[in-house]
């Protein structure tokens, strides 16, 4: 495909928004270049549309010029899905921000893809509602980002993750067809193509508005500190707790180096000492969550916590969470980068894993950090580096491609809510053989049979049944992974 | 004549699939035949395909919530098998006789989807034999994944149109300590107020049913909480569904689901509305029942497709064409190349 760096082409989509919702000024270009990962690609050109309309103009443009379409939110992403790759044309949403109606009735909003998750929460508060999917990253991410990356958090353990909250959205198709999938009315006749758009990491369609269920506030709620003596005996924990009858709506583990990176940050008086901690949430009514917590405490003192921490009120429940969600932000204090990974495995191999990535990490001389969905056996382990030091770089990727490995080996998938992006493409064959790619190939090609929509993300090269492979897995020259 | 196939794997089902696609054979696909009667009305096609020979539970680890089986497999034995573990999978409509292959096929949802979801919602992985008979796998068998496209969600509802489901991961969860239902018979005006303050809470019903004269509450959780709303008196066991020669099930935004209860009994129609879900089942005897009650839930701004019953009923069982028609052709062309699959079950040839 074409590249855009003739100033022509700029012009033509100035035309189109205005001067300073078009963005090619090089340096600018680099930043559109990243997201959240550590991948970095080309950008050519950025635009800045307001309405679905402008969309639709500038994914026709882009088709009439030939250009590779990338939609991105707010660029937190951290599989690379939102970085572009050999100059291709960002379609931002970044400046589509309203939400366009609250319903208090369903209870539903309906937002543009800009507004940010946490943004999202905030405005339905006074209303006693919120909205369940809360990344880490969510004072900084968009729906429309959670949508493309069927993004999860602490709090999809009982709740599920993004798309099991998406009721309905309009989405712009590479063409410039706009389709409205769903709403609140469940179940329309035909294929739930609303719920398969969710998780489509930008390839199927952008996003243009979203309609996501809200949830009614619990009538109350306990959030617990339990601090373990060994990784193994918090994992063993997590497994109790569940097979206990129990879901708690939260159940996330940290390990002892990042609860002390943790403790600097916030001052939240963590157990420092402890080899694992464990955050749990119970909510619901006052039985429920008294039924609920007894056996996370029982579980929990059976497995050698040493105490129980309640959180006393309001504040300290947020003190808490600020923890748990500072922690990437904490690992500054320990080496200047980090490469954070997203795999799953079946709950009842979590500690062996555990114990394999700190031999894997041992074996590259490498720090690892773990803080984690525990409930539901979703992994994070973050590898903390230098990036200036190129060998120190190579065995952070080595270690990365061991641990995806060994999550693999147990059963477990590549990705419990990042997304695949470019980080992970290259890995797709280790959980699908070449039947299940190519059927993977036909939906997305359904969808945008022209191929113009952010390529090259998801899909290995070669997932097509028959698709010429000349030079596989290869990645455009300049383009850093 | 039709001919039938019984293939006892996945890979007997997918073989059978080619050589069908090869033939340009069309093949009906069955489960437990008890969501059968839906779509147009069409000649028996060339084959028909029952899954009920594929029936092996593959998997079932009560620690991680999950299990994997065969599709033919009766979804009665599957909740036996997860009650063994004090389990369940608590958002499937599970019908005597229904395959859990067929209740995920039909995306047909069960009453506790106020509290738990809907059915799609539970399916991690999926094995499909496509049309032209190839078994591909989408999604991921851990309780939380977002790898690769979400063919599970394709899946649930295509009714054997993009390909047999034959083998699945479901995500179980565990039995409440108590469940109980609790009813009264009272006005519409006082129905409906019952109805919203048990969605109101505290407590989050698991089921809250509207239906002509009465409403009922079913309660799940710890002792506590199954205790009879005020107002309402405890039944001996879940309500009856609405019965009639056939069945359609309309959606509407849960708010609007009042106003169609109420103009559906003006009609004299039967019906249960799963209040703040958006779904209404409602008896039909002839083509006029469907008829009346769809022009009211379009109204509404829903939609109603008939979900049961004879022929003469289902002329226009899904009524106006959804958005992404067109997108949805390309999809089944992708993978049922040929067009051998269930060809009547779903709208391809909406007037």
């Amino acid at each position: 495909m074409a590249t855009v760096r003739a100033p022509s082409i700029s012009d033509r989509f100035v035309a189109l928004l205005d001067r300073e919702r078009v963005i090619d000024h090089p340096l600018e270009r680099r930043l559109y270049a990243r997201d959240g990962s550590i991948a970095e690609g080309d950008c050519g050109l950025v635009v800045l549309p307001e309405t679905t309309e402008e969309v639709v103009a500038c994914v026709r443009l882009a088709a009439e010029l030939d250009l590779a379409v990338v939609p991105r939110g707010s660029g937190t992403g951290l599989c690379g899905g939102a970085v572009p790759l050999r100059g291709g044309l960002v379609v931002s949403v970044a400046r589509m921000t309203r939400v366009l109606e609250i319903d208090p009735e369903v209870p539903c909003a309906r937002v543009e893809p800009g507004v940010l998750n946490l943004d999202l929460s905030n405005a339905v508060r006074h209303l006693g509602l919120h909205y369940a999917p809360d990344p880490s990253s969510q004072q900084a991410c968009s729906i429309g980002g959670n949508v493309a990356t069927n993004a999860g958090g602490p709090h999809c353990l009982a709740s599920g993750v993004t798309a099991q909250h998406v009721l309905g959205m309009e989405i712009v198709l590479g063409d410039g067809e706009v389709l409205r999938l769903g709403g609140t009315a469940p179940d329309p006749p035909g294929y739930d193509l609303r719920g398969f758009v969710v998780g489509g990491e930008g390839t199927l369609g952008i996003v243009t508005e979203v309609t996501v269920r809200l949830m009614r506030n619990p009538p109350e709620v306990r959030t617990m500190l339990l601090d373990f003596p060994s990784v193994r005996a918090a994992g063993e924990a997590v497994g109790g707790i569940i097979s206990g009858g129990v879901i708690p709506a939260a159940m996330e583990m940290m390990d002892r180096l990042m609860t002390r990176a943790v403790e600097q940050f916030v001052h939240a008086d963590l157990p420092v000492d402890a080899a694992a901690v464990l955050l749990v949430e119970v909510d619901g009514t006052p039985a429920e969550v008294a039924a609920h917590t007894a056996v996370v405490e029982g579980v929990g003192h059976a497995h050698g916590a040493g105490r129980v921490r309640v959180a006393r009120d309001e504040g300290e429940r947020a003190l808490f969470w600020k923890a748990r969600k500072s922690a990437f932000g904490a690992v500054a204090r320990v080496a200047p980068n980090y490469y954070l990974h997203d795999c799953v495995v079946p709950r009842t191999r979590l500690v062996e894993v555990l114990e394999q990535i700190e031999r894997i990490a041992a074996a590259r001389d490498l720090i690892v950090m773990n803080v984690f969905h525990a409930g539901d056996g979703n992994l994070h382990p973050l590898i903390a580096f230098d990036r200036r030091d190129a060998e120190q770089v190579e065995r952070v990727h080595a270690a990365g491609k061991d641990i995806i490995e060994a999550c693999v080996a147990v059963g477990g998938v590549l990705s419990g809510e990042h997304g695949i992006g470019l980080e992970k493409r290259d890995f797709m064959p280790l959980t699908f053989d070449a039947v299940s790619l190519d059927a993977q190939a036909r939906a997305r090609d359904a969808f945008d049979p022209g191929g113009r929509l952010n390529p090259e993300k998801v899909l290995p090269l070669g997932s097509r049944c028959g698709e010429l492979v000349l030079d596989a897995g290869s990645l455009p020259p300049g383009t850093w992974l | 004549m039709t001919e039938a196939l019984s293939p006892a794997t996945p890979q007997e089902a997918a073989a059978a699939l080619a050589e069908a696609s090869e033939a340009r054979a069309s093949v009906g696909v069955v489960g437990g035949g008890t969501r059968s009667r839906r779509g147009r009305p069409a000649p028996p096609p060339d084959r028909l395909l029952r899954t009920g020979g594929m029936r092996r539970v593959v998997a079932h680890e009560p620690a991680d919530l999950t299990v994997t089986v065969e599709s033919g497999l009766a979804a009665t034995v599957l909740a036996e098998l997860a009650a063994s573990a004090g389990q369940a999978w608590p958002q499937a409509d599970i019908r005597e006789g229904s395959t859990v292959g067929g209740v995920l096929a039909a995306a047909a949802s069960g009453r506790r989807r106020l509290r738990m979801g809907a059915v799609r919602d539970s399916l991690l992985e999926v094995v499909i034999a496509t049309g032209d008979g190839r078994l591909a796998t989408g999604g991921g068998r851990t309780v939380k994944g977002v790898a690769g496209y979400d063919l599970p969600r394709l899946a649930v509802g295509s009714l054997g149109t993009l390909g047999v489901i034959v083998q699945v991961t479901l995500k179980l969860w565990p039995v409440p300590a108590a469940s109980g239902w609790f009813g009264a018979e009272a006005p519409l005006a006082d129905r409906l107020g019952v109805a919203a303050r048990a969605l109101a809470g505290p407590a989050r019903p698991a089921s809250v049913l509207l239906a002509p004269g009465a409403v009922a509450v079913e309660l799940i959780g710890p002792e506590e909480d199954v205790r009879p709303p005020e107002g309402l008196e405890a039944l001996p066991g879940a309500p009856p569904e609405p019965a009639g020669r056939g069945l359609l099930e309309a959606g509407v935004p849960p708010p609007r689901l009042g106003e169609l209860a109420a103009r559906l009994e003006e009609g004299g129609l039967v019906y249960e509305a799963r209040m703040g879900v958006g779904t209404c089942l409602v008896a039909v005897e002839t083509a006029d029942d469907v008829a009346r009650a769809r022009a009211v839930a379009l109204g509404l701004g829903g939609h109603a497709q008939v979900v049961d019953g004879p022929d003469d009923l289902r002329a226009d069982p899904w009524g106006p064409a959804p958005p992404g028609l067109e997108l949805m052709r390309r999809l089944r062309d992708a993978f049922d190349p040929a067009g051998i699959l269930n060809r009547d079950k779903l709208l391809w040839e909406v007037s």
